[in-house]
């Protein structure tokens, strides 16, 4: 499980970057005072347009960037001080991070296994699982630059559950992705929840975040609108669908729009 | 340093693993540096045969009796064509043979003096006339230059003739004799040669091999997202900045050690080819067991400190073409640095001068060549290498646990 509290994340900008973004404000506030909580066994949301800090949160969850403010803790363990364990208890998934292209996805799980300390029957008996749920088998020892898109997103998740962890960050996990795979993906993800797992996502398709999670988070602006199951954020906001409570949300976060 | 392991062992199967990249790091430089220098000695050879063999056009004009025997006996007409002229002849023709030897089409124009012998035979006083010869040629082409030495003998045996004639015996010219003893270190002078080149090539061919392997391996990996994936494992980032340098170095090693083996052999061969480098004694270097180790010693310190540099800026840089670009000019001062060695004239240096990384390493392998190498100056070459090298692992490792440089955020 997850805990986040107060989560600040100030970025410091380059002159280049302030030139970029039209600004003279040398600091961005990506993520402004967050606090939340996910529970084992749950598949939740972050739910935000681009540049609302959905990313940056989960970042921020995965120990690879450290919070300006408040503080973030997996399965207990801070993600600053204790970052070694809260990684043997995560994986991290986004279209930004790949597997090196130039080796097979055979070699590629044995090498993240070893990684995570595991031994070699262990990464065996974990390998010819999850081989077998995605249908990797049959192309684990070409080169993952042969593959074509769907199946390096298939390699990529199972070379990331190598060392079964407790918590399953998935930045934008159907981007790109046809709907086969897509449908692949989100199965597997429905599958992880069963096994007790806690899964936390974020996307900015409201279909997605209908249909496969527990509960939503709206993230705007960098803080949160909104938490809560689907018909809690449609009570509150008094609309009828996800969509609408979304945008009358939006509205009320940047009134000049 | 758990992890470290598993990294080298992923990054020499990268390597290895890929018959195009063992063949463009390993293969492709020996076939080209030996390819390239054993044509250079190829064509510097048939450039001086030809050179030798070619007929050279001469013309003589006013040429004695006494000349064309000397030539003669000399045979020099058989590797020369040489038209003898008349004075009034060449005054028809000057123009044109000064035109022909401009453009390279006649190597020489000799013009001796009217009544050259008997000038000669005339003169028995201090003050009395000497006759000139004239020689025209042109030393901007090989030929020309070529004839003008080989003519020049001529002349020597012609002048070393008509002497013995007018003084009888030659040997009251011999004032005295002068014997020459050499006084060497035996290494010393066998190794001239290799104690000015071998320093620069090492210092030189050591950072192109982890220049060839380095920017890929973190660059690279930073731009195609490979490396964030290893920064989500519990492996610690200095585990894997380690795990990283050490690979770099193993494998910027072998390609030294393929470029400095290819060098020799493609040496000896332009050497064996030219017969001059074989003189200074290429295959000659009699390293003892301690040169050996302080080489290796020496060359292990350079290499730590070649991949931290290279590490530093691959991973300070966005993607592999920045990374080559922020390289370059690293490359351009130790090449320079290495090539300060090449030209030193004896004097003594200080040890200071040694503990100068890179510069100071170049200095300690020729004086190893020359067997001239003292302990102080080794330490402190060593001391001063190892000393920047783990300054800048340190910023390395800084790199690594910097968002901003590894996220860009």
């Amino acid at each position: 499980m997850i805990k986040i509290n107060n989560l600040t994340k100030v970025y410091k900008l380059g002159k280049k970057k302030m030139m970029e973004l039209k600004t003279t404000n040398p600091e961005k506030i990506a993520v402004n005072g967050l606090s939340l909580e996910t529970r084992e066994g749950e598949i939740f949301g972050l739910l935000g347009p681009n540049g609302a800090g959905k990313t940056t949160t989960l970042r921020c969850v995965a120990t690879l960037l450290k919070p300006t403010d408040g503080d973030v803790s997996v399965c207990g363990f801070d993600t600053v001080k204790q970052g070694a364990d809260v990684r043997e208890n995560i994986c991290f998934l986004t279209n930004e991070i790949k597997l090196d292209t130039n080796f097979t996805a055979d070699y590629m799980f044995k090498f993240f296994g070893e990684l995570h300390g595991m031994t070699p029957e262990a990464i065996e008996k974990r390998q010819e699982e999850l081989f077998t749920q995605f249908g990797i088998n049959e192309f684990k020892d070409k080169k993952i630059e042969e593959l074509s898109t769907g199946m390096k997103q298939k390699a990529a998740i199972a070379v990331s559950l190598v060392h079964d962890p407790k918590v399953v960050i998935f930045d934008e996990p159907t981007s790109g992705l046809d709907i086969i795979t897509a449908r692949v993906v989100t199965d597997y993800l429905k599958t992880l929840k069963e096994q007790g797992k806690t899964v936390i996502i974020s996307t900015h398709i409201m279909s997605e975040a209908e249909k496969l999670c527990d509960r939503i988070a709206v993230i705007i602006n960098g803080q949160k609108a909104c938490e809560g199951t689907l018909p809690e954020i449609l009570e509150s906001t008094g609309a009828d669908d996800l969509e609408e409570a979304f945008f009358r949300l939006y509205k009320q976060y940047n009134p000049e729009n | 340093m758990k992890g470290a392991g598993i990294i080298i062992r992923k990054e020499l199967k990268r390597v290895f693993g890929d018959r195009k990249l063992v063949f463009s790091l390993f293969i492709l430089p020996a076939i080209l540096m030996i390819g390239i220098y054993s044509l250079m000695g190829n064509l510097i050879k048939s450039m001086e045969s030809d050179i030798t063999e070619h007929v050279s056009e001469v013309y003589v004009v006013n040429a004695d009796q006494g000349f064309k025997q000397t030539a003669k006996e000399m045979k020099y007409e058989e590797g020369a064509n040489v038209t003898y002229l008349t004075d009034a002849e060449y005054a028809s023709q000057k123009a044109d043979l000064e035109d022909k030897v401009l453009n390279g089409n006649a190597e020489l124009i000799v013009v001796f003096d009217k009544d050259f012998e008997n000038t000669v035979a005339a003169y028995t006083k201090a003050g009395d006339a000497t006759p000139a010869v004239n020689v025209f040629f042109n030393d901007s082409e090989n030929y020309s230059s070529q004839a003008y030495s080989v003519f020049s003998g001529v002349l020597s045996s012609y002048r070393t003739n008509l002497l013995a004639q007018r003084l009888g015996d030659l040997d009251q010219l011999n004032v005295f004799t002068q014997n020459d003893q050499r006084i060497v270190k035996e290494a010393k002078a066998n190794n001239r040669f290799i104690s000015m080149m071998l320093p620069y090539l090492i210092t030189m061919l050591l950072f192109a091999g982890a220049m060839s392997v380095g920017v890929d391996a973190i660059a690279g990996e930073k731009e195609r997202g490979t490396l964030a994936s290893m920064l989500l494992t519990p492996v610690s980032r200095d585990a894997i900045v380690v795990g990283k340098l050490v690979s770099m170095a193993i494998l910027s090693s072998l390609s030294a050690i393929v470029y400095a083996v290819s060098m020799i052999v493609a040496m000896s061969v332009m050497g064996s080819t030219m017969g001059e480098l074989a003189e200074n004694g290429f295959g000659n270097v009699s390293f003892g067991p301690t040169q050996c180790l302080m080489l290796l010693a020496i060359m292990l310190v350079m290499v730590y400190l070649y991949v931290a540099i290279i590490g530093l800026l691959a991973v300070l840089a966005k993607d592999t073409k920045t990374a080559s670009t922020y390289i370059s000019p690293v490359y351009i001062v130790v090449i320079i640095a290495g090539m300060l060695t090449m030209f030193n004239s004896g004097k003594a240096i200080p040890t200071t001068r040694y503990a100068i990384p890179i510069y100071g390493n170049a200095l300690a392998i020729a004086d190893l060549c020359s067997n001239e190498l003292t302990s102080v100056n080794f330490l402190a070459s060593i001391g001063g290498t190892l000393l920047l090298a783990i300054i800048i692992t340190v910023a390395v490792g800084r790199a690594f646990n910097s968002e901003k440089i590894m996220f860009n955020a």
